[in-house]
């Protein structure tokens, strides 16, 4: 068989396997949170345990990893073997970009600038360089541009909530207006196809996230530059792709050229610009082995072969210079210092709004773990975790915090510590995490109903979870607008058994700024945040009713015995 | 028409034979003229450790039901028939926060067995829904009888009038509404402003929007609701009973075990008898006091053909 048509159904094979890990990918992604599961499967987090750049950014940052990154070895030594084949054939956001590309090279019939090598194509390593710098004092900043954290985040903030309410949108559209000829309702065709959609496909309450909108236009931008070069994205920016790139220097399975006419052919379907068509020129560490180039020259004068890596082949060198990869190096160390500037960075204060889900650890370490990935926001089942703007800082955007107004935190469920594949949030038994405090809620008694204007209201009460309640009333009299007094109960919250579950937040009347609000005070991971001495509070005042009889007044002596 | 009048006849006739045959092993309450209500105890085996059984809450409704003539007199041949227990909150049986499963399991299956074309079970929960059917043990008990399990959709809800004395108008569910039937089956609990809920606040469940509001004037939004609903007859689980830090509960310390199913056509008469189980006194209880001004029944349930069943 001509090496062409090996290559041919070389490429059908890894089309199949593309589709395969793409579709594993999407599925895992469709899985998480799903339905009424209270254990989440370790398959959730897969993609994420074989990417050596999760592994090596998150070891160099926290100085701890899980033993199912173990996993990203095999990646590794896949590629030190193949080449950058995880991004030729598993990536699942490189076969996306593989897809869009295809809209732009199919009809082509001629060379263009975006077949050569670009020396731009060195930024990516620069990048990585940047980025592993920051890792190592503790930023975590991997996540923002690994392409699987990437691809996940968007998708789940974005992109699956998006097609929910364009689907959900349209059929309460036709619902409502019921449009009808006759006897025949458009509605007896949406409504079977909105209900199956709805029951079997997307399978739980449409989630909205905030600042979704900038992940999807940036998103959106990554996915569209291949029409200006193929494969945009790997090519120039991937960390990812430049780690791999960089253990693809002296692979086993090599490009060969015997009898190459330089036509170019090849060069117009290489997506990497990987220089198939300059014998002696071929780099190894863009190729993402793909087999186009073989499968697109027909004098047959191009395959790969395995060879011994010894000694070093002649083809083209990465060729970073000393000075840029210190520059980049340099500029880690800036960036850290640059994240790093502001009061709540340095622990001097603490937002309120940054309440992080139960289980995180204390911010720093929260920080040095968390891959912005989105998979703890996919799982909750209320919609309560968001990609966090600026309140965490630069340091910490779009790592997950909880917005009450929107959803709190569900009482029998931690699944978000299931699920973090860097145990940025612990996985807390259940237990646990009912009795972790991550925020605090306060009155705002200008507005809360039974204070501010004369109703009786008791919502946030009603729904409180733990038992005894964290909310209790006290009979006060107020005065009616009439003139005349009346007896209200005024909901108070006792903080030594408030957990911040935010669902009175969520449950207050007011929907525009609730009149009971969760604030991250008395976070039970941090002490400087604490606002409330643990423990009852204290009846020193002897006339108080019912207060216990203080120890230092008995006989018996000495508490401190 | 020969047709039809030969299908009655044997429809009459297989019913009454079924009538029959099942004569000797009902309560001889089936056979008298039917209560309006009934209020079986259970004075039978429990389980080791004392707890409610399957047995005990199905037969307790059973008979409570039959006390009141049997599903037959609610449910008509080919009826779509709601079932609606209240569902609310993510929390196991056994914390009495949500009502009985066995109860809404026998509920089911007396309404295919009176001739239900469809039993749909579903309520619009406070916690997520995808816990509370789940952890409530409602939805495996309720399939497993043949009801169709219903996730409210949110999306689905219709401004309905209901012109009350304090509701014009609310989002209400079309799927409920339009049943030929809606069996109203709470559970009895604690409530810091209601005091005691049983039926009438479990009515809540069949409305969307910000129904919370609803408690800025609990006692008259739930007689516009219960009078909007009419139900002909409403089942009350007080197998057990949440008696603190209702309606979420969450402790067993809260709920207290009382093996009793009530059953009855007067639903302010089994919001009275709700409360006298907790403990309270029916007048304090403003639904139940508004419900007997809105005249839609009487508080005084001993004043009714009232049955009182021991189970066993």
């Amino acid at each position: 068989m001509s090496s062409r048509a090996v290559g041919k159904k070389v490429v059908w094979a890894r089309r199949v396997v593309q589709a395969a890990c793409l579709c594993l990918f999407l599925f895992l992604f469709w899985a998480a949170g799903l339905g009424e599961d209270e254990e989440a499967s370790p398959w959730l987090r897969a993609f994420f345990d074989v990417d050596p750049l999760v592994l090596i950014a998150t070891w160099l940052s926290a100085h701890e990893l899980p033993a199912a990154f173990l996993f990203a070895f095999i990646t590794l030594g896949a590629t030190v073997l193949l080449g950058r084949v995880f991004c030729g054939w598993v990536c699942p956001l490189g076969t996306l970009h593989n897809m869009v590309s295809w809209l732009r090279t199919r009809r082509r019939r001629r060379r263009d600038a975006g077949d050569q090598w670009s020396p731009w194509q060195r930024a990516k390593y620069l990048l990585l360089v940047v980025l592993l710098v920051m890792a190592l004092f503790g930023a975590h900043w991997i996540g923002v541009f690994d392409p699987l954290c990437l691809f996940y985040r968007s998708l789940a903030t974005a992109v699956y909530p998006g097609a929910q309410y364009a689907v959900e949108d349209a059929a309460t559209a036709v619902y409502q207006s019921d449009p009808h000829l006759g006897p025949l309702h458009a509605t007896a065709l949406t409504e079977p196809a909105y209900g199956f959609l709805r029951d079997h496909v997307f399978a739980r309450e449409r989630g909205a996230f905030r600042g979704a909108g900038l992940i999807f236009a940036l998103f959106v931008g990554i996915v569209v530059l291949n029409v200006y070069r193929p494969r945009f994205w790997c090519r120039y920016v991937c960390p990812l792709g430049a780690l791999l790139g960089l253990c693809a220097k002296r692979p086993a399975l090599r490009l060969v050229t015997e009898g190459c006419t330089e036509c170019g052919r090849c060069a117009m379907k290489c997506p990497a610009a990987a220089s198939p068509d300059k014998p002696g020129h071929w780099r190894s560490t863009e190729c993402f082995g793909c087999w186009n180039c073989i499968a697109a020259c027909d004098q047959d004068a191009i395959t790969f072969k395995l060879k011994s890596p010894f000694p070093a082949p002649s083809e083209a060198k990465l060729d970073l210079s000393r000075r840029a990869v210190l520059s980049a190096g340099l500029g880690g160390v800036g960036g850290v210092i640059l994240l790093r500037q502001s009061p709540e960075a340095q622990a001097l204060i603490y937002n309120p709004e940054l309440i992080r889900p139960p289980g995180a650890r204390p911010e720093r370490e929260f920080l040095q773990r968390c891959l912005k990935c989105g998979l703890c926001m996919k799982a909750c089942p209320t919609n309560a975790l968001h990609p966090t703007g600026l309140e965490a800082g630069l340091e910490g955007v779009w790592t997950p915090r909880l917005v009450p107004r929107v959803g709190y935190c569900a009482y029998n469920c931690n699944l978000c510590g299931q699920v973090c594949p860097t145990e940025a949030i612990e996985p807390l038994p259940l237990k646990e995490k009912q009795a972790i405090r991550i925020g605090l809620a306060t009155i705002d008694r200008a507005r809360c109903l039974p204070y501010a204007y004369d109703r009786t209201c008791l919502i946030c009460e009603e729904h409180c979870p733990v038992s005894p309640k964290a909310i209790f009333f006290v009979t006060a009299d107020v005065q009616t607008s009439d003139g005349r007094t009346r007896q209200l109960k005024q909901p108070h919250v006792e903080p030594d058994r408030c957990t911040g579950c935010g669902i009175c937040e969520h449950v207050c009347v007011f929907k525009d700024r609730p009149a009971i609000r969760v604030t991250s005070a008395n976070e039970a991971r941090h002490s400087g945040n604490r606002a409330i001495l643990p423990g009852p509070s204290q009846f020193e005042d002897a006339d108080v009713e019912g207060a216990p009889e203080s120890p230092y007044g008995q006989s018996d002596g000495n508490p401190y015995q | 028409m020969a047709e039809h009048t030969r299908r009655d006849f044997l429809k009459r006739t297989a019913m009454a034979g079924g009538a029959m045959a099942l004569a000797p092993l009902g309560n001889a309450a089936a056979q008298d003229a039917p209560a309006q209500m009934c209020i079986a105890r259970w004075k039978g085996p429990a389980d080791a450790q004392g707890d409610v059984t399957t047995t005990m809450a199905t037969k307790l409704t059973e008979q409570a039901v039959a006390a009141i003539g049997g599903m037959k007199r609610f449910v008509s041949q080919g009826d779509v028939v709601w079932v609606k227990p209240n569902i609310a909150w993510d929390r196991a049986p056994q914390f009495g926060a949500n009502t009985n499963p066995d109860l809404v399991a026998t509920l089911v299956r007396l309404c295919l067995e009176a001739g239900a074309k469809k039993v749909k079970v579903g309520d619009n929960p406070c916690n997520p829904a995808k816990k509370t059917y789940p952890n409530s043990g409602i939805e495996a008990a309720a399939k497993a009888a043949g009801a169709e399990v219903v996730y409210i959709d949110e999306k689905r809800f219709k401004d309905v009038a209901i012109k009350g004395q304090r509701l014009d108008k609310w989002l209400l569910y079309p799927e409920i509404i339009e049943s030929d039937l809606v069996i109203n089956c709470p559970i009895v609990k604690d409530h810091s402003i209601a005091r005691a809920t049983v039926c009438m606040k479990n009515y809540m469940g069949v409305a969307g929007g910000q129904r919370g509001l609803w408690h800025q004037n609990l006692a008259l939004c739930l007689c516009d609701i219960t009078a909007f609903m009419k139900p002909p007859m409403c089942v009350v689980d007080a197998t057990r009973v949440m008696t603190d830090n209702g309606p979420t509960g969450g402790n067993l310390s809260d709920v207290k075990q009382l093996n009793t199913v009530a059953a009855g056509t007067d639903v302010v008469a089994l919001e009275a008898f709700g409360a006298e189980l907790l403990g309270l006194d029916p007048a304090k209880v403003k639904s139940a006091a508004a419900g007997q001004a809105a005249g839609l029944g009487t508080m005084d349930y001993r004043s009714l053909a009232l049955k009182e069943l021991e189970v066993a």
